[in-house]
C-alpha cells in the first residue's frame, strides 16, 4: 500500500503491544489503535474477560482474531474489569470501523493509575514506535 | 522476492505479502468486502504466480495420458478438467487444471508452490515422445474474473460470445484486443472466468496492467486472503494443505478425477489397490459453534479420543462461522456428527459437513438465479 497515516490520539496512553488506554474519571477505558486494527483486518472474534475478573499490567487478558491470526491482548494498567463491550459479540467489525469509539474492548477500576502510567508510551513514544515498523 | 506483471498496481493499492516467492496482494480494503463482492457480483484476482505449461506436439495427449488418472484422449477439444499429478504410491503430487485448445495443443494450470516440481514432472514423463513442453509463466499473464456477473464485467472486453463458453470449456480469443486463453474455470465455487494473456512479461508489463484497469472498472480487486476464504467455503482442498504425497484420492474425496478403466498412468497399480480398500480417514468439512479451526488442530470425540485432524481452517463470511477441511477416522465422518476442535486448549463444538459450506440454492454456480 501507498503510506498509510495512522490515527494516535493524543490524550491517550499505549503499550508497545498497541493497546490504548483513556483515563475517563476514576476508571480507564481499553481497546487496540489504529495500527492494530489495520494490521489485523477483519476483525471476526473478540474474546475478552467477565465484568469482576483482574486485568494484570502487561499480562494477557484475551485474544482478539481476524481471517488470518490470533492475536492477544495485554492489559495497559492491572486493575477489575467493570464494564466489557458487550456489542463485540454481534458486531466484532466495530474494533476495525472505529479502534478509539465503538471498538473499545474493556472498562477497568485501576489499582495504581499513578505508578503504573509512566510505564505506558504517550501518543509522541507510540507514534516514534510503529512509524519506526 | 518474484513479482507478477500486475505489482504496479498492488504495491500502490494492496497489503502485500509473500507467497510462493511472489510478493502477491493479500487484501485491498478488506478479505470480507472482497470476499462477498465476488459471492454478490464479481471480483478480480491476479493469478499470474501461478505455473502455465504448455505440452504440444503429436504426442502431447500420449504425455498427459501418462500423467494424469483422467482419460485425455476422450475429452473433446476446447475441454478444461481438474486433474491430479499423482506419484507411484498414489499420493497427490499436485492438483491442476487441463486446458485441451487441440489434440497436440494443452496448457495446464498448475499451482505456483509447485510449478518446478511439476515442470521436472512432465519433462521426464516425456522421454521417448515427440512433444514440446514450454513453461509460459513468465511470458504470460492470469486474471481470474469471478462471481454471478463476471461474464457482464468481461463480455465487453472480450472477442467472443461468452454466453457460448460453457462451464469448463475454454477457447483462444482476445481481451482489450489482446490474444488470451478464456476457461470459464476457477476456485471459488461461483461461476467465472480464467484470462491468460499472451506475450506480457514483468519487463513491460503494461498490457497486462491495461487489462486489469479495464476489468477492475466493474470487478472489484480481490486479494489472496478472499480466494482462500472462497476456495475453503466452496470446499476446494489447497495442496500442500488438504492435499500432498501423503494424501490418495479416495480419502481426499477426490476420486471422481480417476477413469475407471484407465491404466498405464503413473501411480495406477497404488490406485488399483487402494480402490479394493476402504480409506481409514476421509476428507470433510466441519462448522464450529464458535471460534476459528486451524491447520493442525486435533478434532476429539468428548471422551478425548483424537478422531482426526484440521488441515486448513478460517472464517466464514457467508455463514459467520468458522469452517474448515479436516480427515476424520472413517467411522466418525458422517455428516451431522456432532465432534470437538481443540482451539488453544479449549475443546470447541464442531459439527462434520459434505462442503460446500453455503446454500448452493443460493450462492455459487449452480445457485437457482443464474439466468446468465
Amino acid at each position: 500500500m501507498g503510506p498509510i497515516t495512522y490515527e494516535v490520539p493524543e490524550d491517550l496512553f499505549y503499550t508497545k503491544e498497541h493497546e490504548w488506554a483513556k483515563v475517563i474519571g476514576a476508571n480507564v477505558r481499553v481497546g487496540i489503535t489504529d495500527y492494530a486494527a489495520k494490521t489485523l483486518n477483519d476483525v471476526v472474534y473478540v474474546t475478552l474477560p467477565k465484568a469482576g475478573q483482574k486485568v494484570v499490567q502487561f499480562k494477557a487478558f484475551g485474544t482478539v482474531e481476524s481471517i488470518k491470526a490470533v492475536s492477544e491482548l495485554f492489559s495497559p494498567l492491572s486493575g477489575t474489569v467493570l464494564k466489557v463491550n458487550e456489542s463485540l459479540s454481534s458486531q466484532p467489525e466495530l474494533v476495525n470501523k472505529s479502534p478509539y469509539g465503538d471498538g473499545w474492548l474493556i472498562e477497568i477500576k485501576p489499582t495504581d493509575l499513578a505508578a503504573e502510567r509512566h510505564k505506558l508510551l504517550d501518543a509522541k513514544g507510540y507514534r516514534n514506535l510503529i512509524t519506526s515498523k | 522476492m518474484k513479482i507478477t506483471q500486475l505489482h504496479d498496481y498492488h504495491k500502490k493499492k494492496a497489503k502485500l505479502a509473500e507467497f510462493a516467492g511472489y510478493e502477491m496482494p493479500l487484501w485491498y480494503s478488506s478479505t470480507l468486502e472482497e470476499h462477498m463482492a465476488v459471492r454478490n457480483y464479481a471480483g478480480a484476482f491476479d493469478v499470474s504466480h501461478m505455473g502455465r505449461i504448455v505440452v504440444s506436439g503429436r504426442h502431447s495427449t500420449d504425455l498427459l495420458e501418462r500423467l494424469v488418472p483422467t482419460n485425455v484422449a476422450t475429452q473433446p477439444v476446447g475441454k478444461s478438467f481438474y486433474t491430479l499429478f499423482l506419484n507411484e504410491e498414489g499420493g497427490i503430487i499436485d492438483d491442476l487444471i487441463i486446458m485441451k485448445l487441440s489434440d497436440s495443443h494443452y496448457l495446464l494450470v498448475v499451482n505456483a508452490a509447485n510449478s518446478a516440481i511439476d515442470l521436472n514432472h512432465i519433462l521426464h514423463g516425456s522421454e521417448g515422445l515427440e512433444v514440446d513442453v514450454n513453461d509460459i509463466t513468465s511470458d504470460t499473464a492470469m486474471i481470474a474474473v469471478q462471481g454471478p456477473s463476471s461474464r457482464t464485467v468481461l463480455q465487453p472486453l472480450v472477442g467472443i460470445n461468452l454466453a457460448e463458453l460453457k462451464r469448463f470449456r475454454c477457447t483462444e480469443t482476445t481481451i482489450t484486443g489482446h490474444p488470451c486463453i478464456i476457461s470459464r474455470t476457477g476456485y471459488t465455487g461461483e461461476d467465472g472466468f480464467e484470462v491468460i494473456i499472451h506475450g506480457v512479461n514483468t519487463r513491460d508489463p503494461s498490457k497486462a496492467l491495461h487489462v486489469w484497469d479495464e476489468i477492475t472498472k466493474a470487478a472489484k480487486p480481490c486479494g489472496l486472503a478472499a480466494r482462500d476464504t472462497l476456495r475453503l467455503e466452496a470446499g476446494y482442498p489447497l495442496h500442500g494443505a488438504d492435499i500432498d504425497t501423503n494424501t490418495n484420492p479416495f480419502e481426499a474425496e477426490l476420486s471422481w478425477v480417476i477413469s475407471p478403466e484407465k491404466q498405464g498412468y503413473i501411480g495406477y497399480r497404488a490406485i488399483a489397490t487402494a480402490r479394493e480398500v476402504q480409506p481409514r480417514r476421509l476428507r470433510r468439512g466441519l462448522i464450529l459453534e464458535e471460534m476459528i479451526p486451524r491447520h493442525g488442530f486435533e478434532v476429539v470425540l468428548p471422551n478425548g479420543k483424537k478422531v482426526g485432524e484440521v488441515t486448513s481452517g478460517s472464517f466464514s463470511p457467508v455463514i459467520k462461522k468458522g469452517i474448515s477441511l479436516a480427515y476424520l477416522d472413517v467411522f466418525h465422518a458422517e455428516p451431522g456428527e456432532s465432534v470437538l476442535v481443540r482451539v488453544r486448549g479449549v475443546d470447541a463444538p464442531a459439527h462434520v459437513v459434505r462442503p460446500p459450506f453455503y446454500d448452493e440454492k443460493v450462492y455459487g454456480w449452480k445457485r437457482q438465479d443464474n439466468s446468465k
